[in-house]
C-alpha cells in the first residue's frame, strides 16, 4: 500500500484525485454509484452569487476522442448551495467550491460568503461559454492579477486556487500573474474553445455555437501547459485535461502537479475516480514508490 | 441506479436504420416503463442514452436508431457475447395512477420504444389503446409487442400501411370514444407540440417523454436540460425524461 496522501496549501487530501468542476454536480448523484468519501476532494459545479440559468440546448457534442460542452454555468446560487449542497457534502471529503462571476464584485461576494465554510475556493476565470465574465477575466495577466487579489482579500481563511484557461498567449505569464495576485494554488487546464459542425444542417451542433473541448484528446497539450505553469511559479499546481487512468495522472504529477482533477472520464466511466485511485496505488507499488507525493516534478527533460 | 457490465445476447436490425439490442444483467434489475439506460460504446467518450423497450428479469431489450458514428459502432461491434458497460435504470419513467384504468399511448419514430414498455406493463391491469406513427411501411417494427392492449392503430406518413397520417391525428379521431384517463406520449418535438395543442382544454393528463443530448445521464452535469413553463430548467435525465405536457416548453 503506497501512501496516497498529498498536502495542498497546508490541507491534507487522502489522495490526489478530485472530480473536476462541472462534471460531478455537488457529488450527490455519483454517491448513488459509489461512496464519494473515497475521493481526495470534490470540485463543485461553479457557484455564482445568484442562480444562473445557463445556455440553451444542445449543450454537448462529441468529436473523436473529445467532447465539447457549453452548459453556461447553470447553478443554484451561493445561498442554495450552502443550505442544500454544502450541508450534504461537508465532512464527506474536501470541498473545493468553484466560484464564478460576471463582475469582480460577484467573485468577491461569493468568496466572502464561502470563506471559512469550505476547504478550498477555486476561482473559475476560464469558462469559455459565458459572454461576460468567466474567461473575460482569465486571458490577460493584468486582469488575472486583479481578480485574484480582489478575491483573495475576501477569503483570508480559505486557500484560493485560480483555475487557468488554456486559450491564452502564455500560460507561464498567466500563472505568474495569479501568483502575484495572491493565489495559493493553480489548477489547469480548463477547456479549449472549439467548434463542432452538423454538416447536414450546416450549423454548429451546440446552441452556443462554440464550446469547451475536453477529454482524452487534449491530454498532451494539458500536460505541457501544466509543466510550463508549474515551472514558472512556487505555488502548487493541480493538473487536469484528458485524464482517463492512473498512468495519465502519473504524467501530470511528473510534469509538476501536486493533485489532479478528472472531468470528462466521469461521463465515460462513472467509477473513473475510484478506479484511478486504486490504479495509482497499484502503480506506486509496482514501481516501488512509497509516497505518491514523491512523483511530483520528477520529469527529467532530454538534454 | 447501477453501473453494470452486461453481456450482449442479441443486436439485430429490426427496421430501416433501427436496431434492437438485448443484453443480460448479472442480476434482476427492476425497470419502470419509460426509464432508460446509458450504454458505453468503446472509443467514444459519451455513453448513448437509450429507452428500455422490454425488461424481463435479467434480460433487457433496448431499441435505437443508427444516427451517427457512435450508434453505427454499437450496431457493428457489439455481437452476441460482447461485454457492454451500462448505467441503469435511469430517469423517472411513466407513472399511471391506480384509478387511471384507460391508458392511451401515442408515439412517433423512435419514440415508440419507451411506449412499448408502457404497453407491456399497463396492459396487465388496464385497458391500453396504442397509436404508433412511422414514416412508411419499411420503418414499421415490433407490431407484435404493441398488440397487447385493447387496440393498436399503426399510422404512416405516406399511408403505405395503416392509417394515412400522424399518430396524433389517428388518436384525436378516437379520443372521444376511447375516453382515456391518461395519455402517454413520446416522439419528435413537432409531434408532441401537435398533441399538446390538440389536447388543450380536455382535462386529460398527458405525460411526454423527452429526448435530449446527454452528458452524465445521472443528473450531475446539467447538460440535458429542458425549459419548464415556470421558467426553471429541469434535467431531462434525472427529473425526467417524463414530464406533464403542460409543465414543459415544447
Amino acid at each position: 500500500m503506497a501512501d496516497l496522501t498529498v498536502e495542498l496549501c497546508g490541507v491534507t487530501l487522502k489522495n490526489p484525485v478530485i472530480p473536476a468542476s462541472g462534471t460531478f454536480g455537488f457529488g450527490r448523484e455519483f454517491d448513488e454509484i459509489y461512496d464519494i468519501s473515497c475521493l481526495g476532494g470534490v470540485a463543485t459545479k461553479g457557484i455564482a452569487l445568484t442562480p444562473w440559468g445557463g445556455n440553451p440546448v444542445p449543450r454537448i457534442a462529441e468529436s473523436r476522442g473529445v467532447i465539447l460542452n457549453a452548459v453556461g454555468l447553470q447553478n443554484p446560487g451561493v445561498e442554495k448551495f450552502i443550505a442544500e449542497d454544502l450541508a450534504w457534502l461537508k465532512g464527506k471529503t474536501r470541498v473545493i467550491a468553484n466560484v464564478v462571476g460576471r463582475t469582480l464584485e460577484e467573485y468577491e461576494g461569493v468568496c466572502a460568503r464561502l470563506d471559512g465554510l469550505v476547504d478550498f475556493l477555486e476561482l473559475n476565470i476560464s469558462c469559455p461559454n459565458v459572454r461576460c465574465g468567466g474567461m473575460a477575466f482569465g486571458i490577460r495577466p493584468e486582469n488575472i492579477e486583479e481578480v485574484t487579489s480582489r478575491a483573495k482579500a475576501k477569503c483570508p481563511h480559505t486557500p484560493l486556487i485560480v483555475k487557468l484557461s488554456p486559450n491564452v498567449e502564455s500560460i507561464a505569464r498567466n500563472a505568474q500573474a495569479a501568483e502575484r495576485g495572491g493565489a495559493d494554488a493553480l489548477s489547469l487546464v480548463n477547456t479549449f474553445t472549439g467548434l463542432a459542425i452538423d454538416i447536414e444542417r450546416r450549423r454548429p451542433i451546440l446552441a452556443n455555437n462554440t464550446g469547451g473541448v475536453s477529454g482524452a484528446g487534449i491530454k498532451p497539450i494539458a500536460v505541457r501547459m501544466v509543466y510550463e505553469a508549474a515551472h514558472s511559479v512556487k505555488i502548487p499546481v493541480i493538473g487536469m485535461g484528458g485524464i482517463t487512468c492512473a498512468e495519465d495522472a502519473v504524467e501530470f504529477f511528473m510534469a509538476g502537479a501536486t493533485a489532479v482533477q478528472v472531468g470528462t472520464q466521469n461521463f465515460t466511466d462513472t467509477r473513473a475516480c475510484p478506479r484511478i485511485i486504486a490504479g495509482l496505488n497499484e502503480w506506486c507499488d509496482a514501481h516501488k514508490v512509497e509516497r505518491v507525493a514523491d512523483l511530483t516534478d520528477t520529469l527529467q527533460l532530454n538534454g | 441506479m447501477r453501473e453494470i457490465t452486461a453481456t450482449v445476447l442479441e443486436n439485430k436490425r429490426i427496421a430501416d436504420g433501427v436496431y434492437s439490442l438485448t443484453f443480460a444483467t448479472d442480476e434482476e434489475i427492476r425497470v419502470r416503463p419509460g426509464q432508460f439506460v446509458m450504454v458505453g460504446v468503446g472509443g467514444f467518450p459519451l455513453r448513448r442514452p437509450i429507452a428500455v423497450c422490454k425488461a424481463d428479469g435479467e434480460r433487457i431489450m433496448v431499441c435505437y436508431r443508427v444516427k451517427g458514428a457512435g450508434t453505427r459502432a454499437l450496431a457493428r461491434d457489439y455481437r452476441m457475447g460482447e461485454k457492454l458497460s451500462v448505467l441503469m435504470p435511469l430517469g423517472n419513467g411513466f407513472f399511471v395512477g391506480e384509478r387511471e384504468k384507460r391508458v392511451a399511448v401515442v408515439g412517433g419514430g423512435v419514440g415508440i420504444f419507451p411506449l412499448i414498455s408502457a404497453i407491456r406493463e399497463y396492459s396487465k391491469t388496464r385497458q391500453v389503446y396504442a397509436y404508433m406513427g412511422f414514416r412508411n411501411r419499411a420503418a414499421v417494427c415490433m407490431e407484435y409487442d404493441m398488440t397487447r392492449g385493447e387496440k393498436l392503430v399503426v399510422a404512416t406518413d405516406d399511408g403505405s400501411v395503416g392509417y394515412h397520417g400522424t399518430s396524433v391525428q389517428a388518436f384525436m379521431q378516437d379520443v372521444d370514444t376511447v375516453k382515456p384517463d391518461v395519455v402517454l406520449a413520446c416522439g419528435p418535438t413537432p409531434m408532441l407540440h401537435a398533441l399538446k395543442t390538440a389536447m388543450k382544454g380536455r382535462k386529460i393528463p398527458v405525460y411526454v417523454s423527452l429526448e435530449e443530448r446527454m452528458g452524465c445521464g445521472i443528473g450531475a452535469c446539467l447538460v440535458c436540460v429542458c425549459e419548464k413553463t415556470d421558467g426553471a430548467h429541469a434535467r431531462v435525465c434525472k427529473d425526467g425524461p417524463v414530464f406533464e405536457i403542460n409543465d414543459v416548453v415544447l
